[in-house]
């Protein structure tokens, strides 16, 4: 206890004002007295007496200091003055300083805020127990719609069998229901799974139990295990809620569990059920039929097996299975199979455009890193003069060397604070962005290990900024001294660096603008596509009336919901303001889930080749000009085509094109054909096509062309309807009218997507445009730093030079003649600089295909441009100090110089 | 005169102690010179020794210093024992006899039984 109470109190003391020095004087002075005086009282002459309390009292100067050494912590005493002395030293470069500490500020602060983000959504092990062991399965085929098919229960069982490395396979269908909590319906997204989805996820429940065996199969009560989200949510975390029930698609559900926090994949789901909340997922179509795909898979990989070996096998099982049914799977379509990690399918999404972000964020740390290690370099060379002095003065090297790691530190630590301020903002705003495109983006947060890495990467800079100054060798102080009363202008060795450093962040600037220009051209090709449709002034309100289980009980139901669906179409047409309401189903600039195949009459089909696939929408006779699509040719669809006339279709120009060419489809007919119509209630018969109307870009901007097929609403069966509500002006006010009216006819329909169109079509440019804005501000942040490095260095070497410029300015060169020799100068270097970045984009530009659109990686205009700007803005950096250069006065400078 | 010995580490703050605990409380003057007497002038005292040691004393809190008048009325600064430094002093010297009496049994010569 007693040296925690000393060592308290030495560091206590460290930090007081130094103690009064003549308290200890004082007392040293009366011991003198009292020795002396005693000796005297023996008889010693008074000089003697003095001399000999001297002598025992040994250096009164070194018992001083060692006081004074016992009453501090000596070290530490040292490290404040370093501190003190760096601290005044920085003040008296406030430009300087700002500089640094905003450059690494922001460029810490992004990297730490982007590290943070990859760490959440793809670095993390996943919270699933054994999470690693996770695998998800995944069918695809070529073409629109085939990215991934999911799984048919037939399939579903030969993996199973045929594939013992994976030790459990469970079934997870995506499903819609319709939801009725109190007053409120709504339609919610859930997820049908088997029993043993709870063992292969590694999930548990936080309250409650998971699903067993008994709850499998059909004949068992519907019970449902909520979603941790779902659960706090709707319930405001609520225990209680277990073993209640819920109204799901018009049967009652038991709550028996709440699921563990976890991101949730494939899809969305605020609650799990077993299987036999939709008769569908039971019904022998679904059991037998082997196109029926409706399941996903999840698989837990057998210990000791490796996810190669699980691979092989499945690829196997696949293979085997396309053998015996040539007709399920085409040839031309090239159906695969894919075994993938969890975690890595689940970062697929978001992975290219964090890498991108990083990627970008690490170029601006480079680029804010050589800057300010310019920077230091040419403060260095002005403190020159000042080091020599302390050197002389007996500041050994290494005493010089740690006033500099101590002045890079605290600089560097100022820029880590700055930068810690920098990604709390920027991790809030990430994990808000990558909640587009991954699952995880819950998980994205600023703790321990993103603090440590922001002050790893801090340390890191300082380190090396205090090893790129120059210090002379031990034992060469003296020449040094000498050497730095001169002006260093001829050191090579120095210029050499600062110049590369220039020409690498001028080359990374390049790189980086590049990607912004590639991003924000994508983002304008796309903002200029048509959509096809009108977009302003048109309201689109989806209301379901109809529950999955009524819309597959046959046409019934339909024929009913179709009679309400017009009263409201009227009503909402009756609403002052609006101009013309249409119905349809999906709504515009939605993409439909229903595709098949499609044939036309009198049109053989060619042989290798697949049928085209379109897709299925319905129309109302009103629907093309509310919304704005144009009919190309033939007649909208009339009140008269309903249940019980002659079914008719309109196609878009796109599938008119494809099955007709160049003639006229009015007139000719076409059917749906295919594997899939069967599970459907669509018929394959002959149809008459009256209209072509224009394309649309239903599925996204980027989407490539759909080819449609719609149908009369009241002729088949729609699943839901939307109204699309145009109006004169001021369509967003006309909401609450709208909604209030559905309100009157539906009390129990859920209202969904009350939403403009213009509002969609914004959605589909939305992550491209953030996409674009990020990169595109991470390039101008790194040119302009880069520009102010290069105009630095430049106006480094016009200081050098001064003399040179007076010889030369003496001997006849006029103002014109130095600012061009400087500019040349600093043209030298963007040149290389411009050169070496175009060439790195070159060679880089195919990483960011994917997030591309409508431009290519190498476009030359946009490199051309970057080319030009870079320069611009690096010239107009060279201009502050060619202008100086040619200011210089020969008089002045060759008299001082 | 024959060459004084330097003080044994660890042992100086032991002797400053028990003199405090024996005369009371005592200027660094006082405290030096009866260190010097006990050990029969073999020992010595300078400045650099005994002052760094009292300040460390002063800040375990076994010491307390005080501003007051000298025999010959001077101004000095005398140091006194505090509660904590007495457990100290018996903490202390109870070990060291431990460690002499240990040292000791080393050194005799064992007889054989």
């Amino acid at each position: 206890m007693g040296v925690l109470r000393q060592w308290w109190t030495r560091l206590v003391e460290t930090f007081r004002p130094s103690p009064d020095q003549g308290d200890l004087q004082a007392e040293f002075a009366a011991h003198l007295e009292m020795e002396t005086a005693e000796n005297l009282r023996r008889g010693m002459d008074p000089a003697a007496a003095r001399q000999a309390a001297l002598r025992t009292a040994g250096g009164l100067t070194q018992a001083a200091e060692a006081v004074h050494d016992q009453r501090g912590i000596p070290w530490l005493e040292a490290v404040i003055a370093d501190l003190r002395f760096a601290l005044r030293s920085l003040r008296r470069a406030p430009a300087f300083t700002l500089t640094v500490v905003l450059t690494l500020g922001l460029g810490i602060g992004a990297n730490t805020a982007i590290f943070s983000a990859v760490r959440g959504a793809l670095l993390k092990p996943l919270p699933h127990r054994d999470g690693d062991r996770l695998l998800y399965l995944r069918q695809s085929r070529d073409g629109p719609g085939g990215a991934n098919l999911s799984f048919s229960v037939p399939e579903v069982q030969e993996i199973r069998e045929g594939a013992p490395l994976l030790s459990q396979i469970a079934q997870h269908s995506s499903w819609t229901v319709t939801w009725r909590d109190r007053d409120v319906t709504e339609r919610v997204d859930v997820a049908l799974v088997t029993s043993n989805w709870f063992d292969v996820m590694g999930l548990g429940v936080i309250a409650g139990r998971t699903m067993t065996t008994t709850d499998d199969g059909p004949g068992v009560p519907v019970v449902a295990v909520l979603t941790h989200a779902a659960w706090k949510r709707r319930f405001g975390a609520d225990t209680a809620i277990i073993g209640k029930r819920l109204q799901v698609d018009g049967q009652a559900a038991t709550v028996i569990g709440v699921l563990e926090p976890a991101p949730f994949f494939p899809g969305q789901a605020d609650a799990l059920f077993n299987m036999v909340a939709s008769p569908h997922h039971l019904s022998a179509s679904m059991l037998n039929d082997r196109a029926h795909r409706m399941t996903e898979l999840v698989a837990r990989l057998a210990d000791s097996a490796t996810v190669a070996a699980a691979r092989r096998q499945v690829s196997d099982v696949y293979a085997q299975a396309q053998r015996g049914f040539p007709v399920a799977y085409p040839t031309e379509s090239h159906y695969r199979v894919a075994v993938l990690p969890f975690r890595s399918v689940m970062g697929e999404r978001a992975g290219l455009t964090l890498g991108l972000l990083m990627a970008a964020a690490a170029f601006v740390l480079v680029i804010a890193v050589a800057n300010v290690t310019n920077l230091t370099l040419m403060r260095g060379v002005r403190r020159e003069h000042e080091l020599a002095v302390r050197a002389s003065l007996g500041a050994g090297v290494a005493r010089l060397r740690r006033l500099l790691i101590v002045e890079n530190l605290l600089l560097v630590l100022a820029g880590a604070a700055l930068g810690a301020v920098v990604a709390v903002g920027g991790t809030r705003m990430l994990a808000e962005f990558v909640a587009r495109s991954s699952p995880r983006a819950a998980e994205i947060r600023l703790d321990a290990t993103t603090f440590a890495f922001a002050l790893g990467l801090a340390l890191l800079v300082a380190l090396v900024l205090s090893f790129a100054a120059r210090l002379p060798r031990e034992g060469r102080v003296a020449s040094w001294i000498l050497a730095g009363g001169h002006r260093a202008s001829g050191n090579r060795g120095r210029s050499r660096t600062q110049r590369t450093l220039v020409v690498v962040q001028v080359a990374v600037s390049v790189v980086l603008l590049a990607g912004a220009g590639l991003l924000t051209q994508t983002m304008m090709r796309l903002s200029a596509v048509s959509s096809g449709l009108r977009t302003e002034e048109v309201l689109s309100v989806t209301v379901p009336l109809l529950t999955t289980p009524q819309l597959l009980a046959g046409p019934a139901p339909d024929i009913a919901a179709k009679i309400r669906y017009e009263e409201m179409r009227r009503a909402i047409a009756a609403v002052p303001g609006v101009g013309e309401v249409g119905l349809g189903s999906p709504g515009p600039l939605r993409s439909s889930t229903l595709r098949f195949d499609v044939k036309a009459e009198g049109i053989a089909d060619v042989p290798g080749m697949s049928r085209p696939k379109a897709e299925l929408r319905t129309a109302s006779p009103e629907f093309f000009r509310a919304a704005g699509i144009p009919m190309v040719a033939g007649r909208p669809f009339a009140a008269t085509d309903r249940r019980g006339t002659a079914p008719v279709v309109i196609i878009n120009a796109a599938l008119a094109q494809r099955l007709f060419g160049d003639s006229d489809p009015v007139g000719r007919s076409i059917a749906w054909a295919g594997d899939l119509l069967r599970f459907t209630p669509f018929s394959g018969e002959w149809r008459q096509v009256v209209g072509v109307v224009g394309n649309t870009q239903d599925g996204g901007l980027d989407a490539a062309q759909a080819l449609v097929v719609y149908h009369p609403f009241n002729q088949v069966l729609a699943i839901s309807g939307t109204f699309v509500v145009r109006a004169d002006s001021g369509v967003a006010q006309l909401a609450p009218a709208v909604t209030h009216v559905v309100r009157r006819y539906a009390p129990d329909a859920p209202i969904e997507a009350v939403t403009t169109i213009a509002q969609l079509r914004d959605q589909s440019v939305a992550p491209r445009r953030l996409n674009a804005s990020l990169i595109a501000s991470f390039g101008l942040l790194a040119a302009l730093i880069a520009a102010v490095g290069i105009g630095g260095v430049l106006a480094f070497s016009v200081s050098a030079r001064t003399v040179e410029i007076g010889i030369r300015m003496s001997l006849g060169a006029d103002a014109g003649r130095v600012r061009r020799m400087i500019l040349a100068e600093g043209v030298r270097l963007m040149g290389a600089g411009v050169v070496i970045g175009l060439t790195a984009t070159w060679f880089a530009a195919g990483l960011i295909r994917e997030l591309l659109w409508g431009v290519a990686p190498r476009d030359p205009l946009t490199l051309g441009i970057v080319a030009v700007a870079m320069t611009g803005v690096g010239l107009a950096a060279c201009w502050i100090p060619a202008a100086r250069a040619a200011r210089v006065n020969p008089v002045m400078t060759l008299r001082n110089g | 005169m024959s060459p004084k010995r330097d003080i044994q580490p660890g042992t100086l703050a032991l002797m400053i102690l028990k003199t405090l605990d024996v005369l009371g409380p005592l200027h660094g003057y006082g405290i030096a010179r009866r260190i010097e007497e006990t050990s029969r002038n073999q020992l010595s005292l300078n400045y650099g020794t005994l002052y760094p040691a009292l300040l460390r004393l002063e800040q375990e809190g076994c010491i307390k210093a005080e501003w007051g008048p000298s025999e010959n009325n001077r101004r000095a600064k005398f140091y006194g024992l505090t509660s904590a430094g007495r457990k100290q002093l018996a903490r202390e010297a109870r070990d060291w006899h431990r460690t002499t009496d240990l040292i000791a049994a080393f050194l005799t010569p064992r007889r054989e039984a």
